[in-house]
């Protein structure tokens, strides 16, 4: 294999760690719940602000600003949940992702125009004393600001994997994702269930945004294909499944590394998507899922 | 225990529930039978709060009901046991009888809770660290039971219990239900089969269209000749 | 108001149409009523699909862009117009065809992020095989005149209308309301679901592609990728549900709330301007499913339109 080729899928498995840690949050909303925030990409875009700017403003290290990112994140999905998707979570499952669809495909188009007159248009990458140190394996370069994107989404998923298995509300959290009715009766408060699960994923998707201003770039557009990114990865996964979720991205990452070699880099992004619409014809609920009650 | 006066549901601009009144005394059985679409789930829906109410009181121990999140009627006793595979398939056995003691109340007491649902159930200890998607059809609706009872409920709720299993197995379940009634907690029981129900229940309301035709004990609606002639098959 | 009264006030507003691009010279109104009659026709087009037959498609830019690029790229390769625009509905309706087939057979969501990627695919291709600047000639720039781009625009507007009011009387759009509202029951009394919903694309592709044409028309000059643009998927959603969704007008008054109000709004910041837009649709989306055309029924005494979101808190369908 030409060191091109490695190099290309070394990069392109990075890239998917960060595509599974954004995906982890979208899963957490879609799963727990069944809303599409298509404004998901939006939100892993402001928490890429937030950490560039704490790093411009206050010298904060973007790892030293992770939890800072993800509580201040986690307070704006409060807010957003409260004010908004509260709203669209009354009704049953099937308007419901219609609704949310909708609401949340305008909540992205103000998020974004608010970033691009707030940020301007400008491109960011957060450029600290490590950016350019890379480990060098085999000749192959990997550097260090975009391993730490992998590394963080493997804790992340385990981190959430445990509390889905062992702890109480992680278990309410799958009851609630099967069917919230009989959560309800089980004497779950659901709605507090759903704003947890709501303001956790935003602030997922905000740990994804600063390791992508570390290790790639942010400016106010990127939403829409970050939120689409996460979509495929979780129908690779299985619609309703958390497992394999930062597998299917790194999966996801490497196909698309591949392509941009044999296919070129124009069409990397549209094999992504031809990949997702053949995987989505065949199997809607992806490598993993389990078909649910 | 639970007064219900006069209750309306509707669904949109489809009223299913015409004013009905019926009560739930302490340590008793009260079944609501009657036809396919008379009303009888809506109106266990209603009363825990997952439908709205368009008219009428609901009160549990003198408290009114009428408003109260569901999750916070399961902390004050009132649980219900929806129709058909009411435990969560995702999880264990173990896992849902542990979410079964899901409020404040029921916590306090759940290794004791535990090991009384284990005793009444030794079926379920046996499959504990098995999916609920895996278990019989009796199985599940022993583990809804159960889970239920993990709740510590004083207001048993039950939407056709016995839907689906096989007549031995329904046998089961009433005497499971009579031994809860006898450890003092009132059970109301909505049903289709209704002979197995008036042999069991202390009182019964006959719902149909809506609203309720006719009452009175298991005995008396077993004698009954309007009732025997369109539910007994006699 | 009884169809009759409606039909009247119909040919009322197209006779002024009329008029108005016969006599006025303004080019900057001219401008803004050719966009409002292109997004107008996109959006009308989206309807059939989104609003009579219930299927959201987010990928509808793909069409729109496709008879773009086709009669645009005819058109100035020589041939005449009309042969250019056929050409394109023609393809277009094919490719929709193609393309419907497998699509449809996804329900709800699954259709809808399909084609989101799809019409996201379609762009970075579209970009990639026609990069350059596709602009007017010179000759035709110096003699630029509005008319032909007018009436071509508002040909197709009223075309797009008359197919939506031809639908919703016919047993085809009656089929694809029933498939929208519930497609099991649709299936059980004997209706052709798939079929219903194939003609509702096709169609609606259709009408995408001619409004593409009259984009392909008016456009002076512009990156061939950006008629392929989600920019265009996302408006015409916006129009439709602001206007009122499933209604015959509601994608006009939709349009032309939405173009008139951005020209005239106090401020200049682009991005304010999609800041309101948006909480607009949010709110309408939210609580006023119906939109404009709910309102202005009510103002003008008839009862309020199908509502599209059901905001019933209810547990479970109607059991007993």
């Amino acid at each position: 294999m030409s060191q091109l080729v490695a190099q290309s899928i070394v990069s392109g498995l990075l890239l998917g760690g960060v595509y599974g840690l954004v995906a982890l949050g979208l899963a957490l909303s879609f799963g727990v719940l069944h809303v599409l925030n298509v404004a998901h990409g939006e939100l892993l875009m402001l928490g890429g602000y937030l950490a560039f700017f704490a790093f411009t403003n206050w010298g904060l290290d973007p790892f030293v600003s992770l939890p800072l990112v993800f509580i201040v994140m986690f307070g704006f999905g409060v807010l957003l949940y409260l004010c908004l998707f509260r709203f669209v979570t009354r009704t049953e499952t099937h308007t419901r992702i219609k609704n949310s669809l909708l609401v949340s495909f305008g909540l992205a188009l103000v998020l974004q125009a608010l970033a691009v007159r707030f940020f301007t248009a400008d491109e960011r990458t957060i450029s600290t004393a490590y950016s350019s140190e890379a480990l060098t394996v085999w000749s192959i370069r990997i550097p260090v600001v975009r391993l730490a994107g992998l590394v963080v989404a493997v804790v992340a998923a385990l981190a959430l994997e445990w509390i889905l298995s062992r702890t109480r509300f992680g278990k309410a959290l799958r009851a609630t994702s099967e069917d919230w009715t009989r959560a309800a009766l089980t004497g779950i408060d659901v709605r507090r269930v759903y704003l947890i699960a709501f303001a956790v994923s935003a602030a997922l998707a905000a740990t994804a945004g600063s390791m992508v201003s570390l290790g790639y770039s942010v400016s106010p557009g990127i939403g829409l294909g970050w939120t689409l990114k996460a979509l495929i990865v979780v129908v690779l996964a299985g619609l309703g499944s958390m497992r394999g979720i930062v597998v299917a991205g790194v999966a996801l990452g490497l196909v698309e590394s591949l392509a941009s070699v044999w296919i070129g880099g124009q069409y990397r992004e549209v094999t992504a998507l031809v990949l997702f619409l053949i995987v989505l014809s065949f199997r809607p609920l992806g490598f993993f899922g389990r078909a649910r009650a | 225990m639970l007064e219900v006066e006069g209750l309306e549901v509707a669904y949109g601009d489809l009223q299913v529930v015409w004013g009905i009144s019926f009560q739930v005394p302490r340590d008793s059985i009260v079944a609501i039978l009657g036809p396919n679409g008379a009303g009888k789930t809506t109106t266990l829906l209603a009363l825990m709060g997952l439908l709205p109410i368009g008219a009428g009181s609901v009160r549990f121990g003198g408290e009114d009901l009428v408003g109260l999140p569901t999750h916070q009627m399961v902390d004050r006793g009132i649980v219900m046991i929806p129709e058909e595979r009411a435990a969560f398939q995702s999880l264990t056995v173990a896992e849902n009888l542990e979410l079964g003691a899901y409020t404040p109340r029921a916590r306090t007491v759940y290794d004791q809770t535990l090991a009384e649902v284990y005793e009444i159930f030794p079926r379920l200890a046996e499959r504990r660290k098995q999916s609920a998607a895996t278990l019989s059809g009796g199985e599940r609706q022993m583990l809804a039971i159960g889970k239920a009872l993990m709740a510590r409920p004083r207001l048993l709720i039950l939407d056709e219990p016995s839907l689906g299993l096989a007549p031995i197995v329904v046998e089961d379940i009433f005497g499971v239900i009579r031994r809860i009634r006898d450890r003092g907690v009132s059970v109301l029981m909505v049903e289709q089969h209704v002979e197995m129900a008036l042999e069991v229940a202390d009182y019964a309301y006959i719902l149909e269209m809506g609203a309720i035709v006719a009452q009175g004990s298991g005995a008396e609606l077993e004698a009954d000749t309007r009732v025997q002639e369109a539910y007994l098959s006699l | 108001m009884p169809r009759a009264a409606g039909a009247l006030l119909g040919l009322l507003v197209l006779a002024a149409a009329i008029a108005a691009g016969l006599t006025v010279g303004n080019q900057h109104v001219l401008t803004l009523t050719i966009q409002i009659m292109i997004l107008a026709a996109l959006a009308t087009s989206w309807n059939i699909l989104g609003g009579f037959a219930g299927q959201i498609s987010l990928g509808h830019s793909a069409f729109f862009g496709l008879g773009a690029l086709i009669t645009r790229e005819l058109w100035l390769g020589g041939q005449a117009f009309p042969v250019a625009v056929a050409a394109a509905v023609g393809v277009t309706a094919l490719a929709a065809v193609v393309v419907g087939v497998p699509m449809l057979r996804f329900r709800d969501i699954y259709f809808a992020i399909g084609t989101l990627a799809l019409g996201v695919a379609v762009y970075i291709t579209a970009g990639n095989l026609w990069p350059g600047i596709s602009s007017l000639p010179a000759e035709v720039l110096r003699s630029y005149d509005f008319t032909g781009p007018y009436f071509f625009a508002l040909g197709v507007l009223v075309a797009a209308i008359l197919v939506s009011v031809w639908l919703e009387r016919s047993k085809l759009g009656l089929g694809m309301m029933t498939v929208r509202e519930d497609e099991e029951a649709a299936k059980a009394t004997g209706v052709d679901v798939f079929a219903h919903k194939l003609a509702a694309f096709v169609i609606s592709a259709a009408v995408a592609t001619l409004a593409g044409s009259a984009f392909a028309y008016f456009s002076v000059s512009h990156y061939p990728n950006f008629a392929f643009s989600v920019i265009w998927t996302f408006e015409a959603v916006l129009v439709v549900f602001i206007g009122g969704i499933g209604t015959l007008v509601g994608p006009l008054l939709g349009s032309i709330f939405f173009i008139l109000g951005r020209d005239l709004m106090p401020t200049d910041v682009d991005e304010f301007q999609v800041v309101f837009f948006g909480l607009l649709f949010i709110v309408v989306v939210l609580l006023f499913p119906g939109g404009l055309s709910q309102a202005a029924g009510r103002l003008l005494g008839r009862a309020g339109e199908r509502s599209t979101a059901t905001d019933r808190p209810t547990a479970a369908r109607g059991r007993s």
